[in-house]
């Protein structure tokens, strides 16, 4: 039972000025399955298509992003659901926070800054809910809030009021309003403090045990993930370099870019400076042949240099795409 | 509450005050630093039209207009006679329709531009900000398209070129609306009287449509530039993610917050509504204070320039001030806690 299969996925930007045409390869086929009632976490460098590959598979691709080609097939219990395929009104109306709901990147300033807190609530239950007793409304938001142990006064603040960390946690719990069967966090630490982060992820790690739903996190900290996610997915240059259970990324990473990620977190009381790899991430309007790894990889071989490495299972829910790692192989 | 007046009021009406009080001094100061002296060029206009005088009553008219001028003794004594006569209304007598009052002229010319300015002001204070959030909501719409181009274009032309194209459209070419004036020359006003107050629309209509349409393109492009960059921030972006329905999005997101600084700058040309529409009022004849205030710089009549500028500091100080007390409301982030 797959909650989200993404098969073969690919998602362009293509623009178009003074008849030059350029095509960013930000999502070059990319398959993987979500399970129900997991965390998942997304990890590589920024600009290698983390933000969208989330927006294609929430249905939030608009141009200049166009998906070329994959398929995009959500199970939602007896209902599924092709993203790529859905009418705009019908993914409003029934998807979207009902089973499907996005914590953004900059998730701290997505509140409207003139109204209260509670109206940015009120507008989004009644979007998908017709809010008809505002009563009963109010005392459902407050006990939404209380249960992810948030004071019910963030409510009638408006968000300048609130702190950094206090806001990351009202735009979760309005993530969370109707209990969606898939919780989508883009960054939902980045800016800020360690001690709010664990709060913050704390917060994740409650509501998904106490609905059992899939959370999607995004980030590129290796800590989080080790932290909270059930499974990881290394993205490199628009492809997954490899993807494994949490504890075989960071105990025994197959690919040489996992390798060189986890070798670069601080152990506490080593001294030794970090290698930092040689080079910067490629461009993805006109990316490497190949391995797209090759121009930075300690270990390439002349294969790489030409031929598209494929992503193999070597153990079970391991995935590596590299030459150096052969099917079966272990 | 208490400290809603201690903190928030008080200085406010202090900084209303103070505003007001630098600007009549600076009015006061400016034209006494004028070479012209207005005893003198009254007196030499009066030789010049032929009157011959012996210089003892020469000089005794000269004593008798510097009284009367409020410009006798020292600088400094004159500045709190000035005062003075300003606490109690009086603004001095206009030097180019001697004796008439300031006060009474500027009284009588007045509600002409306000019954015209302040409605001009609104809608397209209105037209302006509405088309402008709308067309980069819509940036495919093509209607709000057409509507841009022809505001921008507009815009970009001077009002009076406006003013007289519109004259010579509507008054003589398709003869609709009258040419000059705020009646028909001969008529007296007559506020009960249904056919004189229509007369007196008619006659409204083609300079309210003038400012109108250049006040358009004016809120058209400031709202558009507001919005397109509010159209891209984090709670737009998300409140669509969410699902919410456009109209929705569109009044309480995006037009909400793009009023701000909008409104402060509605207070701002509300407030100089009180210096009239110079070169509008005397293209079309309209006896308002732009009209006043054109004929007081031909004649020197500088106790009128006074008047007219004081009454625009007070009026800019006064909407400025208001906007201030108001703006908590509109803005919860500028609210004291």
């Amino acid at each position: 039972m797959t909650l989200l299969s993404v098969q073969n996925l690919r998602a362009y930007y293509q623009t178009q000025a003074y008849g030059i045409s350029r095509t960013v390869r930000a999502v070059d086929g990319i398959s993987f399955d979500l399970l129900p009632n997991e965390v998942y976490g997304v990890a590589g460098e920024s600009s290698c298509g983390k933000t969208t590959l989330i927006k294609v598979i929430s249905g939030n691709a608009k141009p200049p992003l166009k998906v070329l080609e994959g398929s995009v097939n959500y199970t939602f219990g007896e209902r599924t659901v092709d993203m790529l395929r859905i009418s705009q009104s019908e993914l409003r109306r029934n998807v979207r926070w009902k089973q499907i709901s996005y914590v953004m990147q900059g998730s701290m300033s997505v509140l409207n800054p003139v109204r209260k807190v509670i109206k940015t609530f009120q507008d989004i239950v009644d979007t998908h809910e017709h809010i008809k007793n505002k009563n009963e409304f109010l005392e459902r938001t407050r006990t939404h809030i209380n249960r992810l142990g948030l004071p019910a006064e963030v409510l009638n603040a408006y968000p300048h009021q609130l702190s950094g960390g206090m806001r990351q946690r009202v735009a979760i719990a309005l993530a969370t309003v109707f209990q969606p069967a898939l919780i989508i966090a883009d960054e939902p630490t980045t800016a800020l403090d360690v001690v709010v982060q664990r709060g913050v992820l704390q917060m994740i790690r409650d509501i998904q045990a106490m609905s059992s739903n899939t959370v999607l996190l995004v980030t590129h900290d290796m800590a989080v993930h080790a932290n909270v996610a059930d499974r990881v997915m290394i993205m490199y240059a628009g492809r997954i370099a490899e993807e494994a259970p949490t504890e075989s990324i960071f105990n025994a990473p197959l690919h040489p870019y996992t390798q060189h990620l986890i070798n670069s977190l601080p152990v506490i009381g080593e001294k030794s400076t970090k290698a930092s790899l040689k080079g910067s991430p490629p461009n993805l309007a006109d990316p490497p042949s190949g391995c797209r790894f090759h121009p930075r990889c300690p270990f390439v071989m002349d294969e790489c240099r030409t031929v598209v490495p494929d992503l193999v299972s070597v153990k079970e829910r391991h995935r590596v795409a590299c030459h150096l790692v052969k099917e079966d192989s272990l | 509450m208490r400290k809603f007046i201690l903190r928030y009021l008080i200085p406010r009406i202090i900084q209303y005050l103070a505003l007001i009080f630098i600007g009549v001094t600076v009015t006061y100061i400016i034209p006494r630093l004028a070479p012209t002296d207005p005893v003198e060029a009254q007196v030499s206009m009066m030789i010049a039209r032929g009157s011959s005088l012996d210089p003892e009553s020469i000089e005794a008219m000269s004593t008798a207009l510097t009284e009367l001028y409020g410009l006798s003794g020292s600088p400094v004594e004159q500045y709190f006679t000035f005062w003075g006569r300003l606490f109690r209304g009086d603004l001095g007598p206009s030097l180019g329709n001697f004796p008439t009052p300031v006060s009474k002229m500027i009284g009588q010319a007045l509600p002409y531009t306000l019954r015209l300015l302040i409605p001009a002001v609104i809608i397209s204070f209105i037209l302006g900000n509405f088309f402008g959030a709308m067309s980069s909501y819509y940036p495919e719409n093509k209607a709000f398209n057409v509507i841009e181009v022809l505001g921008q274009a507009v815009r970009s032309i001077p009002y009076y070129v406006v003013a007289i194209v519109l004259l010579v459209v509507f008054s003589y070419f398709i003869p609709i609306f009258p040419f000059s004036g705020a009646y028909p020359i001969g008529t007296h006003p007559n506020w009960h009287s249904l056919a004189f107050i229509r007369t007196y629309i008619e006659h409204a209509v083609l300079p309210a449509a003038t400012l109108v349409l250049v006040g358009f393109g004016g809120w058209f492009v400031g709202m558009k530039s507001l919005t397109s960059n509010i159209i891209s921030e984090d709670y737009v972006v998300y409140a669509e993610t969410a699902g919410l329905r456009k109209n929705r999005i569109l009044t309480q997101y995006i037009i909400r917050t793009a009023m701000l600084p909008q409104l402060t700058a509605l207070a701002m040309s509300l407030g100089t509504v009180f210096s009239g529409a110079l070169i509008m009022e005397v293209v079309f004849g309209y006896p308002g204070i732009g009209s006043l205030a054109i004929r007081a710089v031909y004649s020197n009549d500088y106790s009128m320039i006074m008047g007219i500028t004081i009454y625009s500091i007070i009026g800019v100080a006064t909407a400025v001030f208001f906007m201030d007390l108001l703006y908590p409301f509109f803005d919860p982030r500028v609210r004291y806690q």
